[in-house]
């Protein structure tokens, strides 16, 4: 038995790592081309070590102007989201109503609606409106368009905190707001890390929104700028572009490893969209 | 004015959604009756079914319906889903170091932004690229991947992107399954695959629908995966509904037509949406 | 009221009041700022436009004191270009003071409303008097206003490189008389040159306009009897269908492609296929012929991206012949870019200050040379300075003769698209010639509301 049990873990062990050098390869590729001083498309050990393609693109105009759009973009637009989903996940999670399964059912809906498709009345309607090439409508869109999820996981992650201790800081004149803030939050520390990563990196990466709804150059986050800078494919510096995709990536997966590290797996997730 | 303050915290989330989700939404259904143009036309007029009626005669639109369709099944029932489903499964059985490591590398795909996976999958799927070179190195024949199997390639990229999902969600499910349950089986002599076929699979079968549910969704929405590796040429050889939508909206300039598309989109992802929610009633 | 009322009371406020100031407030472009949008070579290392403006504005805010010009380039392929534009064009937040438009779409904007009428302006300015007639029309509305300043012409030909002729035994002066010798010289290129591109033609959605232009209307004014536009008949005013010469010119591409006497096609139809021919292909002699523009030098003059100093030794220029030779011989076809005041533009009295800064003799004069342009000012023409300053002018001018103009109706870019994406179907070879022919022809009844005619 013991024996049987090695050599199927021995098995898996070959398979899972087959898997991990198909999937590796792209990464490789980048990772290699940045530090190589003649980089071209294919995967392989530089000639020689180099930062120069790192040097290259830490410009305003390549790298430091977009990623600060970015920042803007994806920050306050997590921020907004993690707000409203924390007020709106409170009343769903602690109290009875008959509105609440009617809500949760239209917030899942929403979860599931494609929002690629709407990206092009939204651009009809942001000409109207006047809001179209604005930092904030683009950040409400973002809020908006990742709302329904972040207050589902909200709420999952709110029911996981027993009530009694809120029961508790009522019965000593407490508000709602501040058994949210004072209890109910810091408990939920970890769920809470997730709904922001979770929008956050959703935002980060995000193309075709500020695509669509930004216009001026000098507004463009990374996802776009990388694009209109590196698009033109038949004269591009691939170690260059390569560069700026792992100056542009690191952040997101610092902060993927930053909460799976808290969550021990970050499998937490996973678990929590599971249904 | 207790009734009022539980349901007031819902009000930023509300009106958000309201103004920049279902507004949005109510216009699409308005535009996709008009025939707005981005450019050559001074004043748009409303069309009826006119936008639905052209889409269905428009060889272009059932190319990019049955790209889709291509798309979503390779990608996302066969390739996403299965190959989710079977790391999850070896990841039990392997060592740690192993099992950490796939999983760092399969979900770093998956955190990486959009449009540099797609600069990478552009790169490895290239003419010069790294696939190419190592099918020179088996001695097997070249392809010009994004050329002659653009679909295949932005489909195989959309695998590498997004199994990771698959895989966490399976992982999860998997660990739910009483430890007793698989031993007893084992026991009874029953073998990998008829255990997997008898008794896991139908353990986590809510798990797989709401995964596949989810992966269709997210696959029927990607856009700027292809829009960088491919453009959705060549030809239209890549070009599935979203890409469609842009292309008629902006390049072609017919606003409305691109929306009465967006609107078709928004319709099917809503059913799906639906099938979504019964698999999860008993939940909320 | 609680505190989490007040606080969601509070939220909800500044939304909506965010949401409601988002509407009511304008461009916020000050009165002394110029906002001028213009197209950015994708080729990072191509500036002559950028360097060109910046001289022009360091001039100007010379001149206006306090005014100051801000650029909004745009940096994408052609046919992403335009999109922008019109993007940017729809909403007064978003509308530059100027802008820069080529000629084939500003019917379309005009009839858009996206432009607005330069005649009060034009009126009081001397300098209009020196614009050749076609240039004052080429920016010219159905409605009979000019909502452009055209800042020069160019002309199509063949560019063929010395360097591969005499690999390929053919003679230093060539000149085809029919497409058939083209399509001969390719396949001798083709045979006796490996690792050249015999035959560059544009094709396809992604190079837009080009490949419409430079590609398939070179031939297709080539066919038939060169009498009349094989496009747009202009006495019943609608669109032709898709006739002989339609098909005949589609074959040629065809043949092009079928036989590899062209680009790979996976390149052909790469958006930035153009950059990688000016920039590269071309001066590394990796192109045989090139069916091209006339304004292709402008890359490879001194700092200008790509030096080339020897470009007149290495590559030779002959004309596009007619199908079959018949008169007048040669094909060539005129556009032209134009700079344009948004009707929803904040400054259009400022902006029209700036093009006639760009329009002195003097700068008019530095910038036909710097992007190697065709003058459509007759001051320009006659200064010896200007018609010396590049090998080639002599050859592309003597052109304006019996060049073609496009029949840029407001319907034309879609008219444009749709032979677009019958050259690409024929490229690719997913559609035959038959076809892609008849789709044509039914997407062009779409695209015009049935405005056509069959010939």
């Amino acid at each position: 038995m013991p024996r049987k049990h090695a050599s199927r873990r021995l098995a898996a062990d070959v398979c899972l790592l087959l898997v991990t050098v198909a999937f590796g390869l792209p990464l490789a590729w980048v990772v290699l081309s940045s530090v190589d001083p003649h980089a071209d498309l294919r995967v392989r050990v530089p000639g020689g070590l180099t930062l120069a393609n790192f040097d290259a693109v830490l410009t305003p105009d390549i790298t430091y102007t977009p990623l600060l759009n970015s920042l803007i973009l994806c920050g306050g637009g997590t921020a907004l989201t993690v707000a409203c989903a924390a007020l709106a996940a409170y009343p769903l999670s602690r109290f009875r109503s008959r509105l609440n399964r009617p809500f949760l059912l239209t917030i899942l809906f929403a979860t599931s609606l494609p929002i690629t498709a709407i990206m092009v009345p939204v651009y009809a309607l942001f000409v109207r409106v006047n809001l179209i090439d604005t930092l904030q409508g683009t950040i409400f869109f973002f809020a908006a368009s990742q709302l329904p999820f972040a207050v589902w996981l909200m709420k999952n992650f709110m029911d996981g905190v027993p009530k009694e201790l809120e029961e508790a800081a009522w019965t000593d004149g407490a508000s709602s707001l501040q058994s949210l803030v004072r209890i109910v939050l810091p408990l939920m520390g970890p769920g809470l890390a997730v709904v922001t990563v979770f929008s956050f990196v959703m935002m980060w990466g995000n193309f075709f929104v500020p695509f669509m709804l930004l216009l001026t150059p000098d507004q463009m986050p990374a996802s776009v700028s990388i694009n209109d800078f590196f698009g033109n494919r038949g004269m591009v510096a691939y170690g260059q572009l390569a560069a700026f995709s792992v100056i542009y990536s690191t952040p997101v997966i610092l902060l993927y490893i930053l909460v799976a590290r808290r969550l021990g797996g970050g499998f937490a997730l996973g678990g929590a969209v599971k249904g | 004015m207790r009734r009022l303050t539980r349901v007031l915290p819902l009000a930023p989330a509300v009106v958000l959604l309201l103004l920049f989700l279902a507004g949005p939404i109510a216009y699409c259904v308005y535009i996709a009756f008009t025939d707005l143009q981005l450019t050559g036309q001074a004043h748009a007029s409303f069309v009826g079914f006119g936008n639905f009626r052209h889409a269905f005669h428009d060889a272009e639109f059932r190319n990019a319906v049955w790209l889709t369709l291509v798309f979503t099944v390779l990608s996302s029932l066969v390739g996403q889903n299965t190959l989710g489903l079977a790391l999850a499964a070896l990841m039990k059985r392997a060592s740690k170091p192993v099992r950490t490591l796939t999983g760092g590398v399969v979900i770093t795909a998956w955190v990486l932004p959009e449009v540099v996976a797609g600069f990478l999958l552009y790169a490895f799927f290239r003419r010069e690229g790294t696939l190419n070179a190592l099918l020179d190195w088996l001695h097997l024949p070249r392809q010009n991947w994004l050329f002659t199997l653009p679909v295949l390639a932005v489909s195989f990229a959309n695998v590498w992107r997004g199994t990771a999902f698959s895989m966490l969600v399976y992982s999860a499910a998997l660990d739910e399954i009483p430890s007793e349950i698989t031993e007893a089986a084992e026991v009874d002599g029953a073998g990998g695959w008829r255990r997997m076929w008898h008794i896991t699979l139908p353990m986590i079968r809510r798990s797989i629908g709401t995964n596949l549910m989810l992966n269709t969704l997210q696959t029927l929405s990607v856009f700027g995966l292809i829009w960088v590796m491919t453009r959705g040429g060549p030809g239209n050889r890549s070009q599935t509904l979203p890409l469609f939508m842009y292309e008629q909206a902006f390049q072609n300039s017919m606003i409305g037509y691109g929306t009465a598309v967006a609107l078709l989109l928004l319709v099917v992802g809503s059913l799906f949406s639906v099938v979504y929610l019964r698999l999860l009633r008993t939940e909320v | 009221m609680r505190p989490t009322a007040a606080l969601s009371a509070l939220l909800t406020a500044a939304l909506a009041a965010t949401a409601l100031t988002g509407c009511g407030s304008g461009s916020g472009s000050s009165p002394n700022t110029l906002k001028v949008s213009y197209k950015q070579s994708t080729d990072n290392s191509v500036k002559v436009m950028d360097t060109y403006l910046a001289g022009v504005k360091k001039e100007f805010e010379k001149k206006y004191p306090g005014k100051k010009v801000e650029f909004v380039p745009i940096k994408a392929p052609d046919s992403e270009y335009y999109t922008k534009v019109q993007q940017m064009l729809r909403s007064p937040r978003t509308a530059p003071d100027l802008v820069y438009e080529d000629t084939f779409l500003i019917n379309s904007d005009i009839t858009s409303g996206y432009l607005k009428p330069l005649d009060p302006y034009l009126a009081k300015w001397p300098d209009w008097n020196q614009f050749i007639g076609t240039a004052k029309a080429a920016a010219r509305g159905q409605d009979g206003k000019t909502y452009g300043v055209p800042d020069g012409t160019d002309t199509r030909g063949l560019w063929f490189d010395r360097r591969v002729f005499a690999k390929a035994g053919l003679p230093a002066d060539w000149q085809p008389k029919t497409w058939a010798d083209v399509l001969a010289a390719a396949r001798t290129i083709k045979q006796k040159v490996p690792g050249v591109t015999p035959l560059n033609v544009y094709t396809g959605k992604p190079a837009g306009e080009r490949s419409t232009m430079q590609g398939f209307e070179m031939l297709l004014y080539g066919t038939g009897q060169g009498t009349s536009d094989p496009l747009y008949d202009s006495a019943t005013k609608k669109w032709i269908t898709a006739g002989q010469g339609f098909k005949d010119a589609l074959t040629f591409v065809e043949t092009v492609y079928k036989e590899k006497l062209g680009p790979d096609v996976s390149d052909a139809l790469d958006p930035n296929f153009a950059t990688t021919v000016n920039g590269e292909l071309l001066p590394q002699g990796k192109i045989g012929i090139d069916l091209d523009g006339s304004w292709l030098p402008q890359a490879w003059l001194a700092g200008s991206g790509h030096d080339w100093p020897d470009w007149s030794k290495q590559l030779g220029l002959a004309y596009m012949p007619t199908q079959n030779g018949q008169a007048p011989g040669k094909v060539s076809m005129s556009g032209g870019w134009t700079w344009a005041v948004p009707a929803k533009a904040g400054n259009p009295d400022l902006a029209f200050d700036f093009i006639k800064a760009m329009q002195s003799e003097a700068n008019a004069k530095k910038w036909y040379i710097a992007n190697s342009g065709i003058s459509v000012r007759k001051d320009v023409a006659k200064d010896p300075s200007y018609a010396t300053a590049q090998p080639g002018i002599k050859f592309f001018t003597d052109l304006v003769a019996t060049t073609h103009y496009r029949p840029a109706y407001p319907a034309y870019p879609k008219v444009s698209t749709a032979v677009q994406e019958a050259m690409e179907g024929v490229t690719t070879g997913d559609a035959s010639v038959e076809k892609a022919a008849s789709a044509y022809d039914s997407t062009l009844k779409d695209v015009t509301g049935g405005q056509v005619i069959q010939k």
